[in-house]
């Protein structure tokens, strides 16, 4: 009885978290404007419609261009401060450490505020590197998390063992540490790559219609008129972190592997 | 201290510092920038700094001493900067309409006057003899307000500078923040329901069953969250998927109303924020010996016992932290409430989007932010303390 | 033989806790030297000092008669065994091996042809291109030493090497370890809180206690004539008897305990109080007396150890252990027995 209660109660909520997901992808196909079931006939013409259709394709466009820029950014900056951040010597560790997961707390809302009340003064409201830096900081917090787990992963054992085989310091963060950190440094960028590709709250604060991202994009079109071009957007941005994310699992299971010292 | 860990330490910095700078520049400074914007209000200061200077000493009853007539016809006369004079004059037009119309002429009067000193005010509009006017600029002149952060709590300082509620028909704020936390709560209380048993399951269950329950959790967490939000617009609208299945199946003759309504927001956010309450919860009853359970029942707990003195107590810091997570992010929402709720599902993040997308007004949208800003952190200092872990789980 | 490696008054300190307290070692080369003590006793710091991953508070270390204080650990030519192994992880077997020999820039077709002739030594040519993961214990053990080996560094230091390999495993290593220090004449420093293993692999052994040296002797030495309390209760089992000094000569002396008198070994005055530590297998016992000291016992209780029992003696106030094998008859509790032993067997331990 209780048993069969419980099977019951787990396919009911992997229903309600999966089905939704994936009652969006067939409409992607569908050849009707609406975006509703049956669908009458299958047909590409929204994914036509995303690559042909200048919005669609400018957003496109733009979350790779914001997404890699912020990628850099980000990945570059954050690898660096999880590196400074395991010095044992480094005083206000923690402070900084929470200083650096702060962005992923904030509302995205008051950012945005903030974010574009500052960037109108800079002067970089509505323009590329304005969007990227915007996203950078939301970003950065996946890239620290991710690398110093990754290091924190590292016997410091195996760094002295490289040191008494004569190798100096540089050598050692070359050809010990930085190839075991690697796994770590790519989950990071990856996740924030999905973050940018993600991201619709700042970009509406901060970008102008030049910088419109796809997430952008499917906001106003949801709002405004939807139709199965977002469906066709939302496959799209499935099947790429799907992607994304069986990349980063890869990578982490990889390095998990390399780490275990039994 | 030895020079080795000098240079250990300066290394560190130098590894740090960018990031730190970074994040002070584009993220400590708007946040900085945002939070004074609700209060500086020197748009009537800067343009007159000498009537700011000689209205301190008139005590803002009758009309104002000569002194302060030379002072505002001196800055009038002087006013250069076209852009500047232009918003003093919005904000004390915003304080009591006819200023205009009145600054305008007192500008030219003033310019043309031989004697700026002696410039007969009552003589260019008569409006200068009503005292309101002149209290008006008294009040804007302080380069810093709390008429902002008053306004977010649905306060106001009345003529006399006492702080009174707002009238009920201007009062929407405070709506607004009751309706945020009740939705919030909502949906955390819908989330502990679903996601505590669900945990539960997934901690007992073995080997491929456990994999799958977990995977279940983190595809959605995975997926984007714009495109979990358009799954279930396209659901829960009129024609949508779940209508047309309830309609088929005779369930249902009219088509329930799904979208636009605070149902939908709920069923959304609880699915949006769902991971977010069994991953911590599952981690803690991971780390629970598996042989608890069978310990208490060999010790004469029955199974409803033995969950509610064992496991349960066990759990609460996982359903705790859960919960104070999925509260904290529920508050500052924004997608979802406006792609799938109604006007009355607007939450506190809608609002403050509003002031500061809409109408410009960054002083409202910023005295918003800052109290959003305040019960986020400190929600999250409670987390922190709690979970030792200050990490959000997905990351 | 002069000191190869010299400990001059080191001192080291973590925070407001000395660790190494005041140490003066000299370690000849060609010796098989191990440090012995419980954990916190501050013999990993002493070879962590040597190794360079720590620098002394106070105090110099020598190597060959020159100072490598300050030297940083990647010049000192010192092949480290760590605890866990420290493997490279992302590197194969061969890679970790030609590790140190890229270090030295040896040409590549010398690395290659000394890599395969260090493996052949430990039998390991079969796995060159594993990762250290695919290891088992055992083989990972043989792949930290054949590195630290490969580049014929002046020193090998080694950090507990054996403490995660199981009983079996540990003692065949144990045995190799010795074999190679012979065939090689290396200079060993072992770091080791398990005396048996302190006891059959070393030249000599350093007992530490608290960051100072209790003794330092050979194997033999630190075991049947301890110095300290410490040491004879660290290393085997002894039994403690507390008394009073009547008589002293050289090398000699007689101890009143209770109402007995015995007969000791080791350099006192008169009138002190002393303890004295008599190892359980030095105690015979028979029906009659059978050395210089003989003690009417009774035999109180009998513990089965199967190849042997421990006895436990009474005589008035002295309680021993005494252990018997078990082709030594039966010692049913309740016996009347005489338990002799010589005076080099009960040593005088420094207070």
């Amino acid at each position: 009885m209780l048993r069969a209660l419980q099977i019951v109660f787990g396919i009911l909520v992997v229903a309600f978290l999966i089905l939704p997901i994936i009652a969006i992808l067939p409409l992607a196909f569908t050849s009707s404007v609406f975006l509703t079931y049956p669908i009458p006939a299958y047909s590409l013409r929204w994914f036509e419609e995303l690559v042909s259709a200048d919005v669609w394709r400018l957003s496109i466009v733009n979350s790779l261009i914001i997404g890699g820029g912020a990628t850099v950014l980000s990945t570059v900056l954050g690898t660096l401060a999880a590196l400074g951040l395991r010095a044992s010597s480094l005083p206000f560790a923690g402070l900084l450490r929470t200083l650096f997961l702060l962005p992923m707390v904030v509302p995205a809302v008051v950012l945005g505020v903030g974010m574009q009340i500052f960037l109108v003064r800079l002067g970089l409201a509505s323009t590329y590197p304005g969007v990227i830096i915007a996203h950078a900081v939301l970003c950065v917090p996946f890239v620290v998390v991710s690398v110093s787990a990754a290091l924190q992963g590292i016997d410091p054992a195996v760094e002295k063992a490289a040191m008494s085989l004569g190798a100096p310091p540089v050598t050692v963060f070359r050809r010990v540490t930085l190839p075991l950190a690697v796994p770590g440094v790519v989950s990071g960028a990856v996740f924030a790559f999905a973050t940018s590709l993600d991201e619709v709250v700042i970009t509406l604060f901060v970008a102008g219609p030049n910088q419109r991202t796809l997430a952008r994009q499917m906001f106003s079109s949801i709002r405004e008129n939807i139709s199965p071009t977002v469906a066709a957007a939302a496959l799209l941005l499935i099947v790429g972190t799907l992607c994304l994310a069986a990349l980063a699992a890869l990578l982490r299971r990889r390095e998990k592997r390399a780490v275990a010292v039994p | 201290m030895s020079r080795a860990s000098v240079r250990d330490r300066s290394r560190a910095f130098a590894l740090v510092a960018p990031l730190v700078l970074f994040l002070a520049l584009f993220f400590v400074w708007p946040l900085w920038t945002m939070v004074t914007a609700s209060v500086v209000d020197d748009a009537v200061t800067k343009v007159l700094p000498r009537t700011a200077v000689a209205m301190a000493d008139w005590d803002g009853s009758d009309l104002p001493p000569p002194a302060v007539h030379g002072a505002l016809a001196e800055d009038l006369r002087t006013a250069q900067d076209q852009q500047a004079l232009g918003e003093a004059v919005r904000r004390l037009n915003s304080a009591v309409s006819g200023f205009r119309t009145l600054l305008t002429r007192t500008v030219t009067a003033a310019r043309e006057a031989p004697d700026p000193a002696a410039l007969d005010f009552a003589a260019v509009d008569p409006r200068w003899n009503e005292p309101r006017f002149w209290r008006a600029i008294k009040e804007a002149v302080p380069p810093y307000t709390d008429r902002n952060l008053l306004a977010a709590l649905d306060l106001r300082r009345d003529a006399g500078g006492s702080i009174v509620a707002e009238e009920p028909g201007a009062a929407a704020n405070r709506i607004i923040m009751l309706r945020t936390f009740v939705i919030a709560g909502s949906v955390t209380l819908a989330c502990a329901a679903i996601g505590l048993p669900y945990a539960m399951l997934a901690a007992a269950a073995g080997g491929v069953m456990r994999a799958l329950l977990l995977l279940a959790v983190l595809v959605p967490l995975w997926t984007s969250l714009l495109v979990r939000t358009a799954a279930w617009f396209i659901l829960l609208q009129q024609e949508g998927l779940i209508n047309r299945t309830l309609g088929s199946l005779g369930i249902i003759d009219a088509p329930l109303p799904l979208i636009f309504n605070r149902l939908g927001v709920i069923i959304a956010m609880t699915h949006v924020l769902l991971p977010f309450m069994v991953l911590p919860i599952y981690s803690v009853l991971i780390a629970v010996p598996r042989n608890l359970m069978p310990a208490a029942a060999s010790l004469g707990a029955g199974p409803i016992r033995a969950f509610w003195r064992v496991l349960l107590p066990l759990a609460m810091p996982g359903l705790m932290s859960g919960c104070l997570l999925v509260f904290m992010v529920a508050i500052g929402y924004y997608i979802t409430p406006a792609l799938v709720g109604g006007a009355n599902d607007q939450m506190i993040s809608s609002v403050i989007a509003f002031y500061a997308l809409g109408t410009a007004n960054w002083g409202m949208a910023g005295a918003l932010g800052l109290i959003l800003l305040a019960v986020t952190l400190l929600l999250y200092l409670v987390y922190g303390r709690l979970s030792r872990s200050p990490q959000l789980p997905g990351a | 033989m002069g000191a190869f490696i010299a400990f001059q008054d080191v001192t080291k300190n973590f925070g407001a806790v000395t660790v190494v307290d005041r140490l003066d070692l000299q370690i000849a080369k060609g010796e098989f030297l191990s440090l012995l003590g419980p954990s916190g006793s501050g013999k990993t710091t002493i070879l962590m000092m040597l190794a360079g991953f720590e620098r002394p508070t106070s105090g110099a270390i020598l190597l060959a008669d020159k100072p490598i204080t300050h030297l940083p650990p990647h010049r000192r030519q010192m092949g480290v065994v760590f605890q866990n192994y420290a493997l490279f992880p992302h590197m194969t077997v061969a890679e970790n091996v030609a590790f140190p020999l890229e270090m030295q820039r040896v040409p590549r077709a010398e690395i290659t042809r000394r890599v395969e002739r260090a493996l052949d030594m430990v039998r390991l040519s079969p796995l060159k291109d594993r990762k250290p993961s695919q290891l088992s214990g055992g083989q990972q053990q043989r792949v930290a030493l054949t590195r630290a080996l490969v580049f014929e560094p002046d020193v090998i230091l080694m950090d507990e090497p054996l403490g995660a390999l199981d009983k079996q495993l540990r003692e065949h290593m144990q045995l190799e370890i010795r074999d190679l220090h012979r065939r090689l004449g290396l200079t060993i420093v072992f770091v080791t809180h398990d005396q048996s293993e302190a006891l059959t692999m070393s030249d000599r052994i350093a007992v530490f206690n608290a960051g100072k040296v209790e003794q330092i002797d050979t194997p033999q030495a630190v075991y049947d004539r301890p110095r300290t309390r410490f040491v004879a209760e660290f290393i085997g089992e002894t039994n403690l008897v507390e008394g009073k000094v009547v008589e002293a000569g050289a090398q000699q002396a007689v101890v009143r305990v209770g109402e007995t008198a015995l007969n000791v070994s080791g350099e006192v005055s008169p009138g002190r109080d002393v303890s004295l530590s008599l190892r359980p297998e030095r105690i015979r016992l028979g029906k009659e007396p059978a050395a210089a000291n003989a003690l009417n016992v009774t035999v109180a209780d009998c513990i089965y150890h199967g190849d042997h029992m421990r006895l436990v003696l009474k005589s008035g106030t002295i309680e021993l252990v005494a252990r018997a094998e078990r082709l030594a008859g039966d010692w049913a509790v309740g016996t009347e027995a005489v338990a002799s032993f010589d005076p080099q067997d009960c040593t005088v331990l420094a207070s």
